[in-house]
Order: C-alpha cells, then sequence, then structure tokens
C-alpha cells in the first residue's frame, strides 16, 4: 500500500467516524425534545408541579373551577408525546393505561376517558378550540401564542425540565 | 422550482465557460437554447396560475352561494383553507361532549374449578355476565350503572349492582343518589363486577359478592370528594342510606326495613410524594334486623393500604364488624383481613403477573347476628391463595390459582385448583 493510499483509508474511516457521531448526535438531540403542557387559552393556571399534572392526567383533578372542566387530550398509541406521557406521568405501560381509564370510568369517578388525538396540528386546534382542555404538544409544534403552562416553574427548552 | 433554478444555474455556469473556448456560433444557439428555457419557465407558471384560479372558482361555487363576494385573489388560496378549515372544525364537534353520551362495556368469565372438599364436584362454570352503563347527561351531571347476570341452575339472576346518578359541583363535593358498592375499606370499591378488573380469579372472602361480613352494597345518597391538602392528597366520602335488608348479602333496595339510616364516612390519602400509595379508614354504622323484633347496632370499623402499581402491587384491608344485641346488650367482634402481594414480571412482554394472597376472618362463636338465618354465613377462615396471571390481550387473561383453606373451626383443610379466563369487550 502507498503513501497516498494509507492516506485515503485513513481519511475514509475518520470521515465515517465522524459522520456516526454527527447521525447519533442528530437522534439524540431529536429523542430530547420537550413535550410542552398546553392549555386553552381561559385555563386559569399557568404553574403546575409534576405532580399536580400527574392527579390532573389521572382525572382525581377533574375542574379547573367550579365551571370549567378538564378535558384531557393525548396523541393516540405510538407517538412519542404518548410515549413521554405514558412513562413519566402515568409511569405505566400501554395496557395498564387502558386498564386504568376503563376501571376510572366503570368505578364512576370519571365520566369520560382522555380524548385521543392524531397529529399536533389537531391537539393544537383542540386545545385551543375547548374550554378546558389540556394536551401535551411537542414544543416545537407548539403554535405561537398557545398557552404553554410551566411544569414546577419550568419551561420547555429551560434546564431541567422534566417533560422529555 | 429549485431545479429549475438548478439547471439554469447549470446552463448558465456551462455558458460561462464555454464562453472562453467556444465561437460566436455556438454561443449564440446556447442564448438561444437559455432563452428558450426561459420562455417555457414563464409559461409553466403561467399555467399553474390558470390552473389554481380555475380550482379556486370551482370550489367557491360548490361551497359558497355568493361567489362574487370574494375576490379572484382571495380564491387562489380558498381550497386549501377551506380543506384545512373542514378538517379542523370537524375534529372539534367530535371531540366535543355530548350529551347524553352512552358508553357501554361488557365483562365476562369462565370458570373451571376442582377441589378436595367432601361433596364438591369438579368442572366449568360460567362466572357473571356484567354489563357497565357510563353516560354524562351535561357538563356537571353523570350516570353510572351496572348489571349482572349469574347463571343459576334454574336460569339466570339478574340485579341491578349499582345505579347512581351524581352532581358534580367541584373536584371537592360531588353528590350522588343511587345503589353504589358500600365505600368500606378499598376492594369494595375499586374492584366491581367483572373479574378482569381484579388481579385474582375470586374477591377476598370478607368482601365477597353475596357475602355478609360487610354490606357490599348500598341504597341511598353519597357526597365525595377531595380535600384541600396539597401533597397529601385527601379525599373524602359520605353517605346515608338503608342499610342491609332482613337478608344480611343484600341491600335494602326497596325500602328500609327500620326507621334507622345506615351511614358511612370514610377519608384516604394519596400522597403525591408516594405516587401508587393510598392510605384509607373508613366506619359505617346501621341497626340491623334480621327478625321482627331482633335488633343489633352495627359499627364496621376498616382500614386500608395499598400501592397501586404492579411492580409490586400491594393491598391490605383490615376490617372490624362489632354488633351489640339491643335487648341483652351483649356485644361480639368479628375481625377480617387480607394480604395481597403482585408483581408484573419484566419479560415476555409484561404478560405474567404472579400473586399470594392470605386471608383471614374470626367471628366469635356465639354471634348470633350471623347465624340468624339457621345456616352460618361468616366462618372462621384462614386461607393461602398463589396464582398467576396472563394477560392474552389489553382485554383479556388467563389465570391459574391453587388455594388452600380451613373454613371453620377444626375442620380439615381443603385445597382446590382454579382456572378462569376473564375479559372485558
Amino acid at each position: 500500500m502507498t503513501g497516498n493510499q494509507k492516506f485515503a483509508s485513513r481519511a475514509l474511516i475518520t470521515g465515517c467516524l465522524l459522520l456516526c457521531l454527527l447521525q447519533s448526535a442528530i437522534a439524540q438531540n431529536a429523542g430530547d425534545v420537550d413535550v410542552a403542557v398546553v392549555v386553552h387559552p381561559d385555563t386559569p393556571v399557568n404553574n403546575l408541579t409534576l405532580a399536580e399534572v400527574r392527579k390532573v392526567f389521572l382525572g382525581d383533578r377533574q375542574y379547573w373551577s367550579t365551571d370549567i372542566p378538564v378535558v384531557l387530550l393525548i396523541r393516540a398509541p405510538v407517538a412519542r408525546e404518548r410515549n413521554v406521557v405514558l412513562k413519566v406521568i402515568y409511569q405505566m405501560s400501554e395496557s395498564q393505561f387502558k386498564q386504568y381509564w376503563i376501571a376510572k370510568i366503570f368505578r364512576a369517578e370519571s365520566a369520560t376517558a382522555p380524548k385521543v388525538v392524531y397529529s399536533n396540528d389537531m391537539a393544537n386546534e383542540l386545545v385551543t378550540a375547548i374550554p378546558g382542555a389540556i394536551a401535551f404538544i411537542d414544543a416545537r409544534d407548539v403554535r405561537p401564542g398557545s398557552k404553554v403552562v410551566r411544569v414546577d416553574g419550568r419551561l420547555p427548552k429551560e434546564p431541567g425540565y422534566q417533560l422529555r | 422550482m429549485y431545479s429549475r433554478l438548478l439547471l439554469i444555474f447549470a446552463l448558465a455556469s456551462g455558458t460561462a465557460l464555454a464562453q472562453a473556448t467556444s465561437s460566436p456560433a455556438e454561443q449564440e444557439s446556447v442564448q438561444s437554447l437559455i432563452d428558450r428555457i426561459q420562455q417555457l419557465d414563464k409559461r409553466i407558471s403561467e399555467l399553474e396560475d390558470r390552473q389554481r384560479k380555475q380550482d379556486a372558482v370551482q370550489t367557491a361555487n360548490l361551497q359558497t352561494p355568493t361567489p362574487g363576494q370574494e375576490s379572484q385573489d382571495n380564491a387562489t388560496s380558498a381550497p386549501a383553507l377551506h380543506s384545512e378549515h373542514a378538517a379542523s372544525s370537524t375534529a372539534i364537534r367530535e371531540a366535543e361532549m355530548h350529551y347524553p353520551s352512552l358508553q357501554i362495556r361488557g365483562f365476562a368469565d369462565v370458570d373451571f374449578s376442582a377441589t378436595n372438599q367432601k361433596g364438591s364436584v369438579s368442572g366449568f362454570n360460567l362466572g357473571q355476565f356484567v354489563l357497565h352503563l357510563a353516560s354524562p347527561l351535561s357538563k356537571k351531571v353523570g350516570y353510572f350503572g351496572e348489571l349482572s347476570f349469574t347463571a343459576r341452575p334454574a336460569g339466570y339472576d339478574v340485579q341491578v349492582e349499582r345505579t347512581i346518578i351524581r352532581y358534580d359541583y367541584n373536584d371537592y363535593f360531588k353528590i350522588s343518589f343511587g345503589k353504589y358498592h358500600t365505600p368500606l375499606g378499598y376492594w369494595n370499591t375499586a374492584f366491581h363486577h367483572g373479574a378482569w378488573l381484579q388481579t385474582t380469579i375470586s374477591r377476598p372472602q370478607m368482601v365477597q359478592f353475596g357475602g355478609t361480613f360487610i354490606p357490599v352494597h348500598f341504597v341511598g345518597l353519597q357526597a365525595e370528594g377531595n380535600l384541600p391538602s396539597g401533597g397529601l392528597g385527601l379525599g373524602y366520602s359520605v353517605g346515608l342510606g338503608n342499610g342491609r335488608s332482613s337478608i344480611l348479602s343484600r341491600a335494602a333496595d326497596s325500602g328500609d326495613i327500620n326507621d334507622n339510616r345506615a351511614w358511612v364516612a370514610s377519608v384516604f390519602a394519596r400522597p403525591t410524594r408516594f405516587y401508587g400509595l393510598q392510605v384509607g379508614g373508613s366506619v359505617y354504622g346501621d341497626k340491623l334486623t334480621p327478625q321482627p323484633g331482633n335488633n343489633f347496632n352495627e359499627l364496621i370499623m376498616a382500614a386500608d393500604v395499598v400501592w397501586t402499581k404492579e411492580r409490586p402491587e400491594f393491598l391490605s384491608e383490615f376490617a372490624n364488624v362489632h354488633h351489640r344485641d339491643l335487648r341483652t346488650s351483649q356485644i361480639f367482634n368479628s375481625q377480617a383481613f387480607y394480604i395481597q402481594l403482585a408483581y408484573r414480571l419484566p419479560w415476555l412482554e409484561d404478560k405474567w403477573k404472579p400473586y399470594y394472597r392470605f386471608e383471614y376472618i374470626h367471628r366469635p362463636l356465639n354471634e348470633p347476628v350471623w347465624d340468624v338465618s339457621g345456616v352460618s354465613s361468616v366462618e372462621d377462615l384462614v386461607g393461602s391463595t398463589v396464582g398467576v396471571r396472563y394477560d392474552i390481550t389489553n382485554y383479556a387473561a388467563f389465570k391459574g390459582e391453587y388455594r388452600n383453606q380451613r373454613t371453620g373451626v377444626d375442620e380439615p383443610r381443603v385445597n382446590g385448583a382454579f382456572f378462569q379466563t376473564a375479559f372485558t369487550f
């Protein structure tokens, strides 16, 4: 192997390694995207603790105020936002989540299960249109002007934000 | 568009390079080609614009009765706007709650049992066929119902297990009327009819349907809600109703048997720091008239500690039933508890959940209420159950159990194998 060939093969290997590193960095970055808690603009809440978000999504808190019932919106299975909600908020598997809501409704503790939304666009639409609605939306897809709730005093992309 | 620009750029750069070397005749032909491309590009843009305008006019004609009101410029973006608006308004309409909005869910199970108890027969039996109904009637009013169909030798026994109408004022005060599972202890309100809901095949003996140790059903009114308690997560329920009928295992659906109302109060805590933990206490009072002229005061106190997650699942409950004979003032106390431990295994797609339960009941031998019908309705019990639940799908499960129990004093232990497939639909 000549000196030029050696140089070329080393350059090729280094290039491949750099490409792999770049790819993994991009993938990691995509996996760490924050999920924003968005509420209807008239909802009288700006900051919730993670425990309060959990209480809302478990159906244990059903009213924002006497006249505004909570309307839960959750992405359909496989969506990343749903996985974050199941992992961080519910701490349940998909089947446990389904069983939880069947039991909750038929224990007469809640009238309805969370409504399923099929895209972040749909979540944006509904959370703006339905009074009392609350949804988890990929922070990059939150529409300008939407009401994003602080979780433990933090907004998405701030250090220490837990919903990711 | 980008490809066109790229093409023009390529040609232009090619031309520029060529200009340095090519003849004037070649330069002329290249220039004519560039002109031709630019003409075609312009022509394509014109055709695209025309097509867009035609589409807009057609949509406006179809959807709007007065198309002339809109300018042509606005109409160019109409199709996209219209379809987007139609889709979102449909989604909003679908997501908004409509009243009434009846949801029905069915539960059923098929069982097999075999024991070494004298006189028992092994074999299959149909469990309960149960229909749960839930229907929001308005933003703040909801209805819940539960019907059961139980196989009997002479047909099916149909029962209204629960029928509740509830008005929610807010999270702190909700009032309801109807027939409930008495909010006494944990199991009786956490797991209703429908064996799929519970981990095990059967309920603990102390809260058995058709049993008499606690009053499983309650007819009357109930107020419930959260208590402002921060991270402690306190909740309460208080109720007033008819209590037991003269048949102790049944609620007085058609009217109380005496002028004393039964009452029940319970409080629980779900601390936010320990998500999954629930600690509760409840108390129930009633006057029993199992036979005319034969009256007893009943006071039941219960406590429960549960960890509702599945890794592990821990359920434990204790109840003391206190009876006082109003003629003789004699006092009788019976106790019961169970401890159940289960663990959802993290392998094989989380489908397997082994469990173990120990249960215990003690009653005084001379307790008159349990024997009022001539047949003992509550007996001493020491028993263990070990089994496994396998979730075939999200909505169906197989369960297999081995039980070892001693029922009554100085009675032999009974061993049994039980299998069940339980599902919801």
